[in-house]
C-alpha cells in the first residue's frame, strides 16, 4: 500500500480558467484522489447507461424525470427491474390470455364475472351492501350446481389525472356463494401468494399453509425464475417448479399494492389474468381465491400520488372481474377493517398500511368462514 | 431537498460546486446564499419566504441592538426579537398541539385548528438567529456583519435543515474570507460520503426492523422483541442524525467552513449526563448558554438548580417535537440526570464496565419514549419491555429468531460503528488508496440504495 504523497495543498482562491495550467491540474489530481475516483466512476456509469439506453429498448427509464434520474440510473435499474421486464408472458400473450378468460364461458370454470355478474346501481355505503349480500348467502339454499356471482356497487367516479389508474366507479363485493365454515386443517393443502400483507397472515394467523410471499412482491415477479421466499424455509423457490411438483387444494392470491405505481390498471389486469391462467393450468382442481388488497388509512391515503384507496379499489375491481364463482372466488376483507368511508381504521394499524398482529386473527376467521369445499367424486 | 436524494447528489451539488469554485472570491457569499435559497425553496416554495423574512427582521433588529446611539433600548429590542422569533416558532410548531389540547380539555372546538405544516429546519435556524441576537446584546458580537454575511450564516444549506446549530462567532471570520483548498474539498467529500453511508446503509436499514416491530403492534411483543426493537431504533436515530451531521460538516469543509462537531461517540458514554455532553452537542450547548446559565445555572442553591434543570429539560424535550411524549422524554432526562448529580454519575463515569452497561440499558428506553408519539401505544411498549402484557404475546420467539437471523449482521455493524474505533482508524489512514476505494464503494452503494428506493416510490415503502 503506497502512501499518497501530499503536495502543497492547492489554494483555490478561485479556479481562473485563464490561468489553469498543467501544474494546477497536477496539483488537483494529487490532492483529490477521492474526487477523481468518484468522477471517473460516474463518467463510466453514465456512458454505460447512455449506451444501454441506445442499444436496447428500455422502458423503465422516464426521460421526463431528469431531475431524479441520472443516466447511470439505467445501469442500477436493470437489476431491480429485471423482474418487472421479464414478465411471465409478453404483452401480447397476456392480452390473449385475458381475451381467452373473457370469451370462453363454455370452458369449464371460466367465466368473466364482469359481464355475467349483476351490476348494482349506485349505493354509497357498500358495507351495508356487503352485509346484505352476506345475509343472502346464508338464506340461499345450496343447489347442485351453484355458480357464485361477483357483484359490484357503483358510484359516481372522480376525475383522475394519472397514468397509473382511474376511478373504477364501482366497488367489488365478495363473490356471493354458499360458503361453509371450516376448521384450520382446511388450509393444510393451501398455498398463499402475496406481498407484505400476506406475510402478516403467515406470521400471525397460525395457519399451517405454504406461504410464498415477501415484501415488495408483485404479480409481475410472482412466477419469475428468481423465485419467491418460502416462509417455512426462508429459501427462494421457483414457483414454476413448486406448482408442478405439489398438488394444492386451495390457492390464495393477494397482490396489487406494489403495482400501484407501475403501468396502468389494464396492464395490471392482463398480467394478473396471465398468471391466473398459468396457475389454473398447473393446478386444474384447486379452488382459487383472489383476495382484495386491503385499503390504507386516511393518513396514508395520498390523492396526489398513486398511493390511495381509489387506485387500490381500481385494482381490486379489476381483479374481481376474473372471479367466475365456480373455481375462482373474490374475497374482500376490507369491510372488516375499514370505516364508513373505506379508510383502514387507524386503531388497527401503526403505519396505515399493515394490520397489527391481532388483525390477522380476524382475517383468518374470515377466511375460515368463506371456504369453498369441493366434493370429490 | 435532502442530502440523501438523487436531486441533491447529482444535480444540485455538482452544479452548485462548479459555480462556487469558478466565481471570483467576492461573489462566493452571493452564490452560497442563492444556492441555499434554491436548496430550501425546491422543497418549501412558500416557507422560503418565511426564512427570508426571518433573516431580514433579525438582521435589522441586530443592527438596532448594536447601535451605540440606541444603547438604552437594547433590552426592549432584544425582547421584541425574541417575541418575534419564538412567536413564529410557536405558531408553526406548537400552536396545533396547544390548540388541540385546549379543545380537548373543554371538549369542544373553542379555538379553530390551523393545521400548519412545519417549515423545514425552523427549529434550527430560529435557535441560530436567537443565539446571534443574544450575543449581540451581550456584546460578544461588536460589529454588525453585512446583510449577506448574516443571511449566509442563517441559511447556508449544509446546516440549514438539521444543524449543527452554529454560533455566529464560530464562522464570522470565514464568512468574510475563506480559503477553499483542494484538500478541504477532498476531505469534505470523503466525510460527506461516510455520513451518507451511515444514513442510508445503517440507519435506513436497521430502521426497517423497528418499523416491522411497530407494525406488528406495540402491545403484542415479548420482552426480548421489545428490547430488540428499542436497540434497533436507538441505532437508527443515531446513525441517521450523526450521518446527517457528518454530511453537514463535510459540505461545510468543501465550502471552506469549519462547522462545529455535533456528536462525539455518545453511545460510548458511561453516564447519561456524559451522554448529553456527547449527543447533539450544539443543542446542549445552546440550552446551557442561553437558558440554563441565564436562569442562574447551579449557583443559586439546590432547589433553584433543580428547577432550572427541570425547565431546561422540559424545553429540550419540546424542542424535538410538539407532543406529550417529547415532554415526557425530556422530563425523564431531568429525573435521571438529577439522580446522577447526587454523585452516582461521577462514580459510574469512573467505573470500567458498569457505566457502559447502565447507559446501554437506559438509553434505549428513553428512545422508545421519543419514538412513540401515541401515549397509549407508548405505555404498552414500555410494559412489554418489562414483560407486562395486557393481551396475548403475538410476536415471540419465532419472530425473534427470524429478526436476529435477518438483522444480526447489521446489528453487529451498527455496534462496531457506534464505537470510536472505526473513525479513529479512518482518520489514521484516510489518504491510503484502500480507504479511498472503500469510501467510494460506500458512496456508490448508498446511491444504489437510494435509487432502488426512489425511482419506484412503492419499493421504498417495501410492502
Amino acid at each position: 500500500m503506497k502512501r499518497m504523497k501530499r503536495m502543497k495543498d492547492l489554494d483555490l482562491r478561485h479556479i481562473d480558467l485563464k490561468r489553469l495550467d498543467i501544474k494546477c491540474w497536477k496539483n488537483i489530481l494529487r490532492n483529490c484522489p477521492y474526487l477523481i475516483v468518484l468522477i471517473i466512476t460516474w463518467l463510466f456509469m453514465t456512458v454505460g447507461g447512455i449506451l444501454l439506453m441506445l442499444y436496447r429498448d428500455y422502458s423503465g427509464f422516464k426521460p421526463d424525470a431528469f431531475w431524479t434520474q441520472p443516466f447511470f440510473a439505467v445501469i442500477m435499474e436493470t437489476e431491480m427491474n429485471d423482474g418487472i421486464n421479464s414478465v411471465v408472458q409478453t404483452g401480447n400473450q397476456a392480452q390473449e390470455a385475458l381475451a381467452l378468460l373473457k370469451e370462453s364461458d363454455d370452458r369449464s370454470g371460466w367465466m368473466f364475472a364482469g359481464i355475467s355478474g349483476v351490476i348494482y346501481d349506485s349505493t354509497k355505503d357498500y358495507i351495508a351492501k356487503a352485509e346484505a349480500a352476506k345475509e343472502e348467502e346464508i338464506n340461499e339454499p345450496a343447489a347442485d350446481e351453484v355458480v357464485g356471482q361477483t357483484l359490484f356497487t357503483t358510484y359516481e367516479p372522480h376525475e383522475i389525472d394519472s397514468i397509473y389508474y382511474s376511478d373504477a366507479g364501482k366497488v367489488a363485493l365478495t363473490t356471493e356463494y354458499p360458503y361453509v365454515k371450516v376448521e384450520e386443517d382446511y388450509f393444510d393443502d393451501a398455498i398463499f401468494f402475496g406481498d407484505s400483507r400476506t406475510l402478516g397472515i403467515s406470521d400471525y394467523s397460525g395457519l399451517n399453509a405454504d406461504f410464498y410471499c415477501e415484501n415488495g412482491m408483485t404479480i409481475y415477479k410472482l412466477l419469475d425464475e428468481k423465485g419467491v421466499v418460502c416462509q417455512a424455509t426462508g429459501e427462494r423457490d421457483d414457483l414454476n417448479q413448486v406448482l408442478q411438483q405439489k398438488k394444492y387444494g386451495k390457492i390464495y392470491i393477494m397482490l396489487g399494492m406494489n403495482e400501484l405505481g407501475y403501468r396502468d390498471t389494464a396492464y395490471f389486469l392482463e398480467q394478473y389474468a396471465a398468471v391466473l391462467l398459468q396457475l389454473r393450468e398447473w393446478q386444474p382442481e384447486a379452488v382459487i381465491y383472489l383476495q382484495a388488497n386491503l385499503h390504507v388509512s386516511r393518513e396514508k391515503n395520498n390523492i396526489k400520488t398513486e398511493f390511495n384507496n381509489i387506485n387500490i379499489n381500481d385494482k381490486n375491481a379489476a381483479i374481481a372481474t376474473l372471479a367466475d364463482g365456480k373455481g375462482i372466488f373474490y374475497l374482500d376483507v376490507n369491510p372488516l377493517f375499514t370505516d364508513s368511508e373505506g379508510y383502514l381504521n387507524g386503531d388497527l394499524t401503526f403505519d396505515g398500511v399493515h394490520l397489527f398482529a391481532q388483525g390477522y386473527m380476524t382475517w383468518r376467521d374470515f377466511l375460515m368462514e368463506h371456504a369453498v369445499v369441493v366434493e370429490e367424486d | 431537498m435532502l442530502f440523501s436524494s438523487i436531486e441533491f447528489l447529482f444535480r444540485f451539488l455538482p452544479v452548485f460546486m462548479l459555480i462556487y469554485l469558478l466565481v471570483p472570491e467576492k461573489y462566493r457569499n452571493f452564490v452560497l446564499l442563492s444556492g441555499s435559497l434554491v436548496f430550501y425553496g425546491v422543497g418549501e416554495p412558500y416557507y422560503v419566504l418565511l426564512l427570508v423574512f426571518s433573516i431580514l427582521i433579525n438582521y435589522g433588529l441586530g443592527r438596532l441592538i448594536l447601535n451605540d446611539k440606541l444603547i438604552e433600548y437594547k433590552l426592549p429590542f432584544l425582547v421584541f426579537t425574541l417575541i418575534v422569533d419564538f412567536g413564529l416558532l410557536f405558531i408553526f410548531k406548537y400552536q396545533n398541539f396547544v390548540v388541540e389540547n385546549i379543545n380537548k380539555l373543554v371538549s369542544y372546538e373553542a379555538i379553530p385548528v390551523l393545521d400548519l405544516v412545519l417549515p423545514l429546519g425552523i427549529s434550527f435556524y430560529t435557535f441560530q438567529t436567537v443565539s446571534y441576537l443574544i450575543d449581540c446584546y451581550r456584546g460578544k458580537i461588536k460589529k454588525a456583519p453585512s446583510l449577506i454575511e448574516f443571511a449566509v450564516y442563517v441559511s447556508m444549506f449544509p446546516q440549514l435543515i438539521a444543524g449543527p446549530i452554529v454560533k455566529f462567532d464560530e464562522v464570522s471570520e470565514k464568512l468574510k474570507k475563506r480559503r477553499i483548498s483542494a484538500g478541504g474539498l477532498e476531505n469534505g467529500l470523503k466525510r460527506f460520503s461516510i455520513g451518507l453511508g451511515y444514513k442510508v446503509l445503517l440507519a435506513n436499514q436497521i430502521g426497517t426492523l423497528w418499523n416491522t416491530i411497530m407494525t406488528a403492534g406495540a402491545g403484542n411483543l415479548s420482552a426480548p422483541v421489545a428490547w430488540l426493537g428499542a436497540f434497533a431504533y436507538s441505532f437508527q436515530i443515531y446513525f441517521d442524525f450523526w450521518g446527517y451531521s457528518l454530511m453537514a460538516k463535510g459540505l461545510g469543509e468543501m465550502l471552506g467552513f469549519r462547522l462545529p462537531k455535533n456528536f462525539d461517540n455518545p453511545y460510548a458514554s458511561k453516564s447519561i449526563s456524559e451522554f448529553w455532553r456527547r449527543w447533539h452537542i450544539t443543542l446542549g450547548r445552546w440550552f446551557k448558554e442561553y437558558l440554563y446559565i441565564p436562569m442562574g445555572g447551579n449557583r443559586k442553591g439546590f432547589v433553584r438548580t433543580s428547577f432550572n434543570l427541570l425547565i431546561v429539560w422540559a424545553f429540550t424535550g419540546l424542542w424535538h417535537g410538539a407532543g406529550w411524549n417529547f415532554l415526557l422524554w425530556g422530563l425523564a432526562f431531568f429525573v435521571i440526570i438529577s439522580i446522577e448529580k447526587s454523585g452516582i454519575g461521577k462514580w459510574l463515569e469512573k467505573s470500567k464496565i458498569l457505566g457502559h452497561i447502565y447507559v446501554i440499558a437506559v438509553i434505549p428506553i428513553t428512545w422508545v419514549i421519543f419514538a412513540i408519539t401515541d401515549i397509549g401505544q407508548l405505555g404498552m411498549y414500555l410494559q412489554n419491555m418489562f414483560g407486562i402484557h395486557t393481551g396475548n404475546v403475538m410476536v415471540g420467539n419465532t419472530q425473534l429468531f427470524r429478526y436476529i437471523k435477518e438483522y444480526g449482521v447489521l446489528f453487529i455493524l451498527c455496534m462496531i460503528f457506534a464505537t470510536p474505533y472505526p473513525m479513529r482508524l479512518y482518520r489514521g489512514y484516510k489518504n491510503r488508496w484502500l480507504v479511498i476505494l472503500i469510501v467510494a464503494a460506500v458512496f456508490w452503494f448508498s446511491v444504489y440504495e437510494i435509487m432502488v428506493g426512489s425511482n419506484n416510490p412503492f419499493l421504498y415503502f417495501r410492502f
